[in-house]
């Protein structure tokens, strides 16, 4: 069902009846984590440039035992002759086009904003892989753990919060930190002021909005470097101290591991329901 | 145009551009609202907004205009070339490169941004550099032509060099974005900081400048003739140099790159107000002032996301073709 | 004895000017001649102090290294032989940079507007004058300095016969009354009316003297390669008041 959501492009077939593929290449972060979730150790060849970076991967640690493809264009994917590329609308045109042409099967991911996306990537990862069996059982843990943690947060009274960063761009409706607060037991204040996905951010009116969180990064020095900027400053929010850290691989992750954000936040703006 | 009524005309210009950076913005306020909140009264919000905000984003964008529309007049006198413009030198190249650097270099050495003072320290440090050659040269009394030539080579190593920054910062596209809106040019989040880096700085050069206007007129007619005429013509090329340098550097240093206002407005207020070096130099930092806070304006009050140096570039460039077009 | 306007010793600049000696005292009014890039300009520029030199230069006898910039302006005047300018200045408003070095003193402007017949064009933009009219600016504007030692280099190159010959006039005046006027120029009969004549041949000095002692049939024909024939006066003379 949620098959026609995924937009799948796939290069020359192999043929038919194939084996599960054995050299499988992640050519984003995204699928990287997708991919070591699913995949046997064997089944890998290679991860993305940036799979071993813990400021970009919430699965650096695990990543460190694969290789890495030296940077993200086709040739250095090639390099480890894929019979199975996995990568997202991320990726430039150019890079994908000569993969293409490569003759190599090529999976590309484009929706990822809800849970609902990530199970089917997972559940479309799994049959790649001929993981089928592995696909579910994440997907029902998955589940379990959201609606765990739903029925932790039944009832509660949405915090009203904002996503703060040094860029100026503020998170509103349908992007991973909607998502975010959806799952969190949070409001996002830009969502309901109207705007949509990163927009530009509004200084003023930014005011206006009430939040009564900001949730940001967990960088180091975030806090005086938010501080240097005007509207933050001003916030009241700010001024009381009130930032919840969280994660930054977490916070933008495109697969399952954004769970994890999930509860770091709700626990942060919940403590009460996690005794 | 009689001269006469040109400063306080400028002056009235920039007086309402000045008020009007503070009335108009993305929250609608009245007239009474931003005079209260300026006076200390008024609602919370109003009150940041106009203090915290708008004051501070008023006060860097005049300082900007002004230093950028000196520079300009200097440029135009030192070349003898009404079309000369603040960057001719390399000067705001390697201010973007100083920046850039810091920008698409930090996170890979570990500080994921730059605090407050590196960025505008790291512009101004490359802008000195890059003309550091350049006065090197003009005290050696190198001719204006190898200058510019040597200008020019600079630009485009620069250039190359920030392009090759901006490459390899691709994949990580939020870097890659704040790179960009830097090089466009902007005053978003300008606050009192950035007022005490630049303004006192760039008013200091501006002063200085002030008194250099004769000699700079007899410059602009031949380097020769200015010397023969007891103007110690190697000491005026290294003080126009060094000042010019010192106003791009900071603007660029607080605002990114915002190209155009250096060669527009000297120019401008030349065909209105004629040449004399005396008048046009205040002129030129009003004007300039004046100037850069309209363009501001226009991208605060009109929500299309417009960079400030864009709106400079579609403000002034058809307006100086029509004032061109003009029969003399 | 007064020291002289302009003393030179072994003045030289690499590759255009062998080492120069010469005096010129007060009251002389001297023609500099020699073929193209004989070098003319470059001894009129290094007198002004305008090349890097060797040899030492004095100007009415103090060193010229030790004479400050504000005072140059006020000593020398330089005209030379460009005279492009890039803004639109008003006339006056040249002429009058005349007297930069004197500060805030604007006399003498209007006298050397009407001294080179410029009176009329006092408010036009200099940009939009012809190139005679824009040769007489710039002498006007070294006249408007007062400083009494005068260095054209080729004024009457571009003028018209009459203002041609109201320059002369107007050098020779400036030399009665105590100046030192050289002009540099390619008329070797508007030469012969000058009080000393210095002939500059491939960046070396070869005639340094009075008209008739100097400029001989012999040296014409070496220096300038033409044959000179020596006729009783015909140049032409202004007519008297």
């Amino acid at each position: 069902m949620t098959r026609r959501l995924l937009a799948l492009l796939l290069a020359l077939a192999l043929p038919l009846g194939a084996a599960r593929p054995q050299r499988v290449v992640s050519q984003t972060v995204g699928t990287d984590e997708l991919l070591l979730a699913l995949a046997d150790p064997g089944q890998i060849a290679a991860l993305s440039h940036i799979a071993q970076d813990a400021r970009f991967s919430p699965v650096a640690t695990e990543a460190k035992r694969f290789p890495m493809i030296r940077e993200s264009d086709a040739e250095s994917v090639l390099r480890f002759r894929p019979d199975l590329v996995l990568a997202t609308t991320f990726t430039r045109p150019e890079t994908l086009n000569l993969l293409r042409r490569a003759g190599v099967r090529l999976l590309v991911l484009d929706r990822f904003d809800t849970l609902e996306d990530v199970y089917a990537s997972l559940q479309l990862l799994g049959r790649e892989l001929g993981q089928e069996a592995r696909a579910e059982a994440l997907v029902a843990q998955c589940r379990a753990r959201v609606d765990t943690l739903a029925a932790r947060l039944r009832g509660v009274r949405p915090v009203r919060v904002l996503s703060a960063t040094i860029y100026p761009f503020t998170s509103g409706a349908g992007t991973t930190f909607q998502d975010l607060c959806e799952h969190a037991g949070a409001l996002n204040v830009a969502a309901e002021a109207g705007l949509r996905g990163h927009a530009p951010t509004p200084s003023e009116r930014l005011l206006q909005w009430r939040a009564e969180v900001l949730v940001v990064s967990d960088d180091p020095g975030i806090q005086a470097r938010l501080g240097e900027i005007p509207h933050y400053r001003a916030l009241p929010a700010f001024k009381a101290g009130r930032l919840v850290p969280v994660p930054g691989p977490l916070m933008s992750s495109i697969s399952h591991h954004r769970i994890a954000a999930y509860e770091v936040l709700a626990r942060a703006l919940h403590p009460d329901r996690f005794r | 145009m009689r001269s006469r009524a040109a400063i306080p005309a400028l002056l009235a210009l920039l007086a309402l551009a000045f008020l009007a950076s503070l009335a108009f913005g993305e929250l609608r306020l009245s007239f009474g609202q931003v005079l209260a909140a300026l006076q200390g009264g008024g609602d919370d919000i109003a009150r940041t907004v106009v203090r915290d905000f708008r004051l501070p984003r008023a006060l860097v964008g005049m300082a900007v205009g002004a230093a950028l529309g000196a520079s300009g007049v200097v440029m135009q006198a030192f070349f003898r070339n009404p079309l000369a413009s603040p960057g001719l030198l390399g000067v705001s190249s390697g201010g973007a490169l100083g920046a850039v650097a810091v920008l698409a270099l930090g996170p890979l050495l570990g500080f994921a941004s730059a605090a407050i003072w590196v960025l505008p320290l790291a512009s101004t440090a490359g802008a000195f550099a890059a003309t550091g050659a350049v006065l090197m040269l003009a005290q050696r009394g190198a001719g204006t032509e190898r200058l510019l030539l040597s200008g020019v080579a600079l630009n485009a190593l620069l250039g190359a060099g920030t392009s090759f920054l901006l490459t390899t910062t691709a994949g990580h596209f939020e870097v890659n974005a704040q790179i960009l809106f830097w090089l466009m040019g902007g005053l978003e989040s300008r606050s009192w900081e950035h007022v005490w880096m630049g303004g006192p700085p760039i008013l200091a050069a501006c002063l200085l400048l002030l008194p250099l206007g004769r000699a700079m007129d007899l410059l602009s007619l031949g380097e020769q003739s200015a010397q023969s005429l007891g103007v110690d013509v190697r000491r005026l090329r290294f003080q126009l140099v060094l000042l010019s340098t010192i106003l791009t550097a900071l603007a660029t240093a607080v605002a990114g790159m915002v190209g155009f206002v250096g060669l527009v407005v000297p120019h401008v207020l030349r065909l209105a107000f004629g040449p004399d070096h005396r008048r046009l130099l205040p002129y030129s930092m009003l004007g300039g002032a004046a100037f850069l806070l309209a363009c501001d304006l226009v991208t605060r009050v009109f929500p299309m996301g417009l960079r400030l140096g864009v709106v400079t570039a579609l403000i002034g460039g058809p307006f100086f073709l029509w004032l061109l077009r003009r029969p003399r | 004895m007064t020291a002289p306007a302009l003393q030179t010793t072994s003045l030289a600049v690499l590759g255009r000017l062998e080492p120069v000696s010469l005096e010129l005292g007060p009251g002389e009014l001297v023609a500099l001649v020699g073929p193209n890039g004989a070098g003319k300009s470059t001894l009129i520029q290094a007198l002004a102090g305008l090349l890097p030199a060797q040899g030492t230069i004095q100007w009415n006898g103090q060193s010229l290294s030790r004479i400050l910039m504000p005072d140059r302006g006020r000593r020398l005047a330089w005209v030379g032989q460009e005279a492009l300018f890039e803004f639109a200045f008003p006339v006056r408003e040249v002429v009058a940079q005349g007297r930069y070095a004197w500060g805030d003193d604007l006399s003498g402007v209007a006298e050397a507007l009407a001294e080179l017949d410029l009176t009329h064009l006092a408010d036009r933009p200099a940009t939009r004058l012809s190139g005679g009219e824009r040769h007489r600016v710039g002498l006007a504007r070294a006249l408007a300095t007062l400083a009494p030692i005068q260095l054209w280099d080729e004024p009457v190159a571009q003028l018209d016969v009459r203002h041609a010959l109201e320059v002369m006039r107007l050098a020779r005046r400036l030399a009665d009354a105590g100046g030192t006027v050289l002009v540099s120029l390619h008329d070797l009969r508007a030469a012969y009316r000058f009080d000393r004549v210095l002939v500059l041949d491939r960046g070396r000095l070869v005639g340094n003297g009075r008209p008739h002692d100097v400029l001989t049939a012999p040296l014409i024909r070496e220096v300038f390669r033409v044959e000179a024939t020596f006729v009783e006066s015909l140049v032409p003379e202004l007519p008297p008041g």
